[in-house]
């Protein structure tokens, strides 16, 4: 029975450092296998889908334009992704990459969630068909 | 100062009150100080997750379950697992169970630690809670680095996992539970000799061994009142059998058995870690998954950090399962508080509480509604008919 | 002149602004050395000002079925007492700005008053966590007031004097920590209890009774009370340092010594658990009353001898 079995603990902790950090102000490093933003490699995509047949927070959507010539584009919904890695241990080309230190995605734009990988020409006309889906159905499919 | 019933005054904590985390509402009628009643009301945190199971597919599915619980994710995701493995009768490679194994046992340790510092807030101890809870970041920190993420780890695939543990990791867990057996000693030796802390914990909320078996406690709960049950012993999953477990038991009951049981299953848990990294079986992560999982059914029962975990998985041939039932270590346990509090001071209630190690949002799994109909079978359309009823 | 000098005494300095900052600052030293013995950054030197600011300018919710006078008027009591309390007292080592004979009664009846509105406070709303807490509250004052009495006596029957100006002009020459420990110890545990500092929350014990009898305070009520608080950690410093520690002196050592004070109880706070309102009660009736009596006893004995 002691009075008070932390004061070694307490009084070292006068001269330590706090364990505690500024986090804006002070940012710890990123470990190596962190799972950060989803990155995609178009290269070697097949367009089979599974990454987004997988997800289970819906938050991937592979676009097919035109599946001989390989364009594809990747719709990716970061506020939605729960980093759980499983598109990246379903694709079979390793086309997916989680490891990565962006990991400080909050934002108060919600259009910063909304992120297209692919052709920056395919891209273009994804997001033009997109807004003249109403004036122009027949352009959209 | 009205009260519910009678004469008796009672004391709501919850569902939204500063000892719980989560909300779930207890009343505790009291006579000045003492305790003199106890009821619960669950459900506040009722997701409706075993019913989501039902419109996703297995490999989904395990992501939802593996958010039942914030805490002991990895072993809702290893139970789902090993249960939905059985049924299309595959085995994950030694390598993965290893694995799997080495994070539960990671998982553990943060858990233990997280609740040694919530058990001390809860006394007033704020210095423990705060030093415990700075250690858990080191626990924190190894997870991060083999799974990338620091609390819902998502390191098991159906069939496999999905996170190696390379030679640096092992030098780092290492190092780490180094420092964190160091500590955990110099916790023991706080929870069993701080005079004023022992003044809340000793003697207070003692359950027997016959009481424990009546309740149905599980778990490092039971454990400190002498029952000799853990999973990891009983019926080894995983890679259980390769490293044993030893069992941790207190006879002692009350609230600082609970404190030591948790304390001492942490060196069980260093021990196995570093024997999982000492042999760790080489070969592949996974075996290859069919999509569509063999029509039965399956029990599959895991260790979780707070006691026996319990899944009943049964599928249909396709590849969603048709029923998933879970049941948390912390229901069992509930009825323990409710007994416990009586007869003990108000302040310790917080204490006897958080003695479980409760997980509410884990438990609560089925509401009850009141309708007019007597039938404990509703269709779509009657609830549907409730709904619109409920919210006109 | 005079009644210049007494705005002043009043308003400005040593009462008023200044103790109501030498509170907040006192305050920070309290919860960064906290923070800092728990190994964490701790607040910003700014905070305890931020806190208070924040608090008046929020919105005070009044509850319905309660005494609404009483609820608006019980925090503003409370500050008050904690402030005229200041008059009194040694600040920062200076001379008190109004003394009269038996004085140190009249401050210690001042400092009470806070623990009796936050009491008050509580049982007049209908809240259960509110109605706990008051009765902790109270049950807790009963329990130590007593005892710091005695602790506080002790050092007025060797000055043979009433007055806290002349008490701490003879503690200048005697440091009554080394002739009457049990006093210093019992007074310093007292203010602890007064503050309901940990060990001795029970009264505001957040994670059974939320907020004790403050529960249903916001904005510019708990601000008051919080200031309150605040001032009486200082002036509860100041006392028990010009009694014990050597009395009235040079300012910046009176000021080191009022937080080398702080340290140790903030070092208290920092390592001991809650104790529950019964156990509470049996420490300050057991141990603190018996042991303050005992004292008190041998120093009439002695004077008596002499």
């Amino acid at each position: 029975m002691k009075l008070t079995t932390m004061w070694k603990d307490a009084l070292g902790s006068l001269i330590k450092p706090a364990a505690t950090q500024r986090y804006p102000f002070v940012r710890r490093e990123a470990p190596e296998h962190l799972r950060g933003q989803l990155h995609w490699d178009p290269s070697a995509c097949t367009g089979c889908g599974l990454c987004s047949k997988d997800c289970p927070a819906d938050a991937l959507e592979v676009i097919v334009l035109d599946k001989k010539a390989k364009r594809f584009v990747m719709h990716y919904h970061v506020d939605r992704c729960t980093f759980c890695a499983q598109c990246v241990a379903s694709c079979r080309q390793g086309c997916l990459d989680m490891e990565s230190d962006e990991w400080e995605l909050a934002a108060l734009d919600p259009r910063t969630f909304d992120i297209y990988y692919g052709n920056e020409a395919d891209i273009a006309s994804i997001l033009d068909g997109s807004t003249e889906e109403e004036a122009e159905p027949a352009a959209a499919g | 100062m009205q009260s519910q019933q009678g004469n008796k005054f009672t004391i709501p904590i919850g569902p939204q009150h500063p000892a719980l985390k989560e909300p779930e509402h207890f009343e505790f009628n009291v006579d000045g100080e003492l305790v003199t009643g106890a009821s619960v009301r669950l459900g506040y945190v009722h997701r409706g997750i075993e019913k989501g199971t039902e419109n996703r597919s297995f490999v989904q599915s395990m992501y939802l379950l593996e958010r039942v619980c914030g805490i002991c994710s990895h072993v809702h995701a290893t139970a789902f697992c090993l249960g939905v493995e059985r049924l299309a009768e595959i085995e994950a490679p030694p390598r993965a169970q290893a694995i799997r194994v080495l994070v539960a046992e990671l998982e553990r340790i943060h858990s233990h630690m997280l609740w040694l510092g919530v058990g001390a807030h809860e006394a007033g101890f704020d210095t423990l809670f705060m030093y415990s809870w700075r250690d858990r970041e080191t626990v924190l920190n190894l997870l991060e680095d083999i799974t990338g993420n620091r609390i819902n780890y998502s390191t098991n695939v159906l069939g496999g996992v999905k996170c190696d543990i390379d030679r640096e990791q092992a030098a780092a867990i290492r190092q780490g539970l180094d420092f964190l057996e160091e500590r955990t000693t110099h916790y023991l030796d706080v929870v069993t000799s701080d005079m004023m802390f022992l003044r809340r914990t000793r003697g207070v909320g003692v359950m027997t061994y016959d009481e424990s078996q009546r309740l149905g406690a599980v778990g490092p709960t039971a454990r400190a009142s002498g029952v000799a049950r853990d999973l990891r012993v009983d019926a080894a999953y995983a890679a259980y059998d390769k490293y044993p477990v030893n069992l941790v038991t207190e006879t002692a009951g009350d609230l600082e058995a609970r404190f030591v049981v948790r304390i001492k299953e942490l060196f069980e848990s260093f021990r196995v870690i570093r024997a999982v990294l000492d042999d760790l079986p080489e070969g592949d992560l996974t075996t290859r998954m069919p999509r569509r999982v063999k029509e039965g059914d399956t029990i599959s029962r895991v260790e979780a950090p707070r006691g026996e975990l319990f899944y009943y998985i049964k599928s249909n041939g396709t590849d969603t399962a048709e029923r998933v039932k879970v049941r948390t270590p912390t229901l069992p346990n509930m009825a323990s508080v409710l007994t416990l509090a009586v007869g003990h001071q108000l302040a310790d209630m917080p204490m006897i509480l958080v003695g479980i190690d409760p997980c509410f949002s884990c438990n609560d799994r089925m509401v009850s509604v009141k309708g007019t109909l007597d039938s404990q079978c509703w269709t779509w359309e009657q609830l549907r008919q409730y709904g619109i009823e409920y919210y006109r | 002149m005079n009644t210049l000098r007494a705005v002043i005494a009043l308003l400005f300095f040593p009462g008023g602004l200044f103790i109501l900052f030498a509170g907040m600052a006192y305050e920070w030293v309290d919860r960064k050395l906290i923070a800092r013995f728990q190994n964490r950054i701790g607040p910003r030197w700014f905070q305890p000002l931020a806190d208070s600011i924040k608090l008046l300018a929020k919105e005070e919710v009044i509850p319905t079925d309660v005494n609404a006078i009483l609820f608006v008027v019980l925090p503003v009591i409370a500050l008050a007492g904690a402030l005229a309390s200041a008059l009194y007292v040694p600040i920062i080592g200076l001379e008190p700005s109004y003394s009269f004979s038996g004085d140190l009664i009249v401050t210690l009846y001042l400092l009470s008053l806070l623990t009796l509105c936050t009491g008050l406070a509580g049982a007049n709303t209908l809240d259960r966590f509110s109605l706990v807490g008051a009765t902790r509250a109270l049950t807790q004052m009963f329990s130590y007031e007593a005892p710091v009495l005695l602790a506080l006596l002790g050092p007025a029957i060797v000055a043979e004097s009433w007055k806290i100006s002349v008490i701490s002009e003879y503690a200048k020459s005697h440091w009554l920590i080394i002739t009457q420990p049990i006093g210093f110890l019992v007074a310093v545990i007292g203010l602890m209890g007064k503050l309901e500092m940990p060990p001795f929350d029970a009264p505001e014990a957040e994670t059974e009774i939320v907020a004790g009898a403050l529960t249903e305070y916001s904005g510019r009520g708990l601000a008051l009370f919080h200031l309150g608080k605040s001032v009486e950690l200082m002036v509860g410093l100041t006392l028990v340092t010009a009694f014990y520690l050597g009395g009235v002196a040079n300012p910046l050592l009176f000021f080191a010594k009022t937080l080398m004070l702080l340290v140790v109880v903030a070092g208290v706070q920092s390592l001991l658990t809650r104790l529950r309102i019964e156990q509470t009660v049996g420490l300050w009736w057991r141990y603190g009353a018996l042991l303050a009596l005992a004292q008190f006893l041998v120093m009439i004995a002695y004077e008596g001898v002499a």
